[in-house]
């Protein structure tokens, strides 16, 4: 390779599995686990796919951000002064008027979005306890085979004796 | 030698894309180190229209001849959109639609039949990057002598039975890191030793890191993206990840961008975008060297040169794991670290953001690298070594394969 000349100093490989590890260990003990990292990943998710701890990942951060906030919130406005005091008011009032007509939707939403997720992890338990059952049969064949052979190898020299 | 480069536009003060400017700087290399030097492009300049925006003819620029041809004024654009958004969501395109495609793409019928006379006195034809109809023409004429500049993409037209094709055709691919040259071996199936990994040389500069912030107010560190904010680009991604770090570390990072492209930012992050548009190449590079971190979210690349320049500005990188490219130059240089999903990202900011010394040797290793790896010196010794060396597999035999357009 033509082009290959590495920095010294520091191992930057080194230092990004250093990272993981500490960050896997984190992970284990529910520090990520928060839905705002499950909003941050929605663009990630494709390349998060192919990983089954990764998804497995998202979808525990999935299971914190199904319900849409329906809450109160702080209203805010950065116009200074009367202005801005006065907006704020009026805001208020307009989202009060659009909690009352949308609390119906938000809750079916919540409904749906519950169903949904858990019907998500559901499929990919399913698929685990499935992927795991195969793996075991494969493990289980291929050293039956394995041990096999020597009596594969009998049979061919017994029909060769017999043969003969 | 003798040499011609073909790109489908040439601006140097204007903007093209990436490929088209690491083809122009070859070339004036090329034409520095003492090398007659042509250059053939189209008259376009506008790459979504493709229309003959200056006069058809040749000038002397930048040490070389520049030779200008029209853009196929009578292209289907129907048809290329048509098969184009096929190819985009990965359906089954018959080879038929392909060199459709491909004649309807970016083609010029002038600069092809000049080639055609004047092709056999060049000793080496670069031409790039791989997915215009152009260069699948270029590289049907004379396969013998064309060096392919692909600076290729995992995407569904790499996957394309016509582009595969020119990659087995032709005489030699010049590539700009050995990650693609392991994708073009991986889809094409070329032979072990054939591929050169070439690169782009970069001009070292000073940044002064404080300027920036200076001019523009910003009083606290910032985070930088440039270029196209885009989907394909991964931005809404990094828009994502910055605005949930805020929230997470209770930080008040802004994120700095310079570039171009739309884009819908969370509403809690959208007062701390701090956007600059299309800069300047110095105020870029200040905006670099002030940078805690340039962060390129890109997964689909087949060369960082943004990178390069952070670099040689002193700032680290933190970019994505998926992209094959990016991780390797960040490996390589040991001057940037890479995430697979957003815990990642967030404990390599919190490292990048905290550790000042840690960054600014990450910074200062990135420079290093390139200024020994990527210099238009180094960079030179290859291309020339690579033009030296003969292909091991015979190319077939000029226009075996039916020409794009008539």
């Amino acid at each position: 390779m033509t082009v290959d000349v590495g920095a010294e100093g520091i191992d930057t490989a080194a230092l990004v599995a250093e990272i993981r590890a500490e960050v896997s260990r984190k992970r284990r003990e529910g520090v990520y686990t928060d839905a705002r990292i499950a909003r941050a990943e929605r663009h990630n998710l494709m390349y998060m796919a192919d990983s089954e701890e990764l998804l497995r990942f998202y979808l525990n951060c999935l299971r914190d951000s199904v319900n849409v906030d329906i809450n109160d919130f702080e209203i805010e406005d950065r116009r200074p002064g009367f202005k801005g005091k006065a907006l704020v008011k009026i805001k208020a009032v307009i989202w009060k008027f659009l909690k009352f007509y949308t609390f119906r939707l938000w809750h079916q939403q919540n409904q749906i979005n519950a169903l949904m997720v858990t019907a998500v992890e559901s499929s990919f338990q399913q698929y685990e306890k499935k992927i795991a059952t195969l793996e075991a049969r494969i493990a289980a064949l291929e050293g039956r085979s394995q041990g096999g052979d020597p009596k594969g190898d009998d049979s061919q020299t017994d029909k060769k004796e017999s043969a003969a | 030698m003798k040499l011609a480069f073909v790109t489908p536009r040439y601006s140097p003060g204007g903007v093209v894309g990436g490929a088209e400017t690491l083809i122009r700087k070859l070339a004036v290399h090329a034409a520095a180190a003492g090398h007659e030097v042509h250059l053939l492009t189209t008259c376009a300049l506008d790459h979504f229209s493709w229309a003959n925006a200056r006069p058809a003819g040749e000038e002397k620029a930048e040490g070389m001849t520049v030779h200008f041809f029209p853009v196929n004024e009578d292209r289907d654009v129907n048809t290329f959109l048509r098969v184009q958004g096929k190819i985009d969501k990965n359906q089954k395109v018959s080879r038929e639609e392909q060199e459709q495609w491909a004649a309807s793409s970016v083609c010029s019928r002038d600069l092809v039949n000049w080639l055609r006379r004047e092709g056999q006195g060049f000793d080496a034809i670069m031409v790039g990057p791989y997915l215009f109809g152009i260069t699948v023409q270029v590289a049907r004429i004379l396969p013998e002598r064309v060096w392919l500049i692909p600076c290729l993409h995992d995407e569904s037209f790499a996957r394309l039975d016509i582009i595969a094709d020119m990659f087995r055709s032709v005489r030699g691919h010049l590539f700009n890191a050995p990650p693609e040259r392991a994708l073009a071996h991986r889809l094409y199936g070329l032979p072990a030793d054939s591929g050169h990994v070439v690169g782009m040389g970069m001009e070292p500069f000073e940044a002064d890191p404080e300027a920036f912030a200076k001019r523009h107010g910003i009083n606290r560190p910032y985070l930088l993206y440039c270029g196209r904010r885009e989907a394909g680009k991964n931005t809404p991604m990094l828009l994502d990840y910055v605005d949930a770090y805020r929230k997470r570390r209770q930080s008040d990072i802004p994120l700095v961008l310079t570039g171009s492209g739309e884009y819908t930012p969370p509403e809690t992050l959208r007062h701390d975008i701090l956007d600059f548009g299309f800069v300047s190449e110095t105020e870029k590079r200040e905006a670099m060297a002030g940078a805690v971190a340039f962060i390129h979210p890109s997964t689909n690349e087949s060369f960082g040169i943004v990178l390069l320049e952070a670099w040689l500005a002193g700032t680290p990188a933190l970019v994505h794991a998926k992209s094959d490219v990016l991780r390797w130059q960040c490996e390589n240089a040991n001057a940037g670290l890479w995430f697979a999903y957003y815990p990642e990202f967030e404990a390599m900011l919190d490292v990048l953001i905290n550790q000042p010394d840690l960054r600014k040797r990450l910074g200062e290793n990135g420079r290093r690298h390139v200024q020994s790896t990527f210099t238009w010196e180094a960079v030179g010794q290859r291309l020339f070594s690579a033009l030296a060396t003969t292909q091991a597999s015979s190319p077939p035999a000029p226009e075996t394969q039916p020409p794009l357009s008539p």
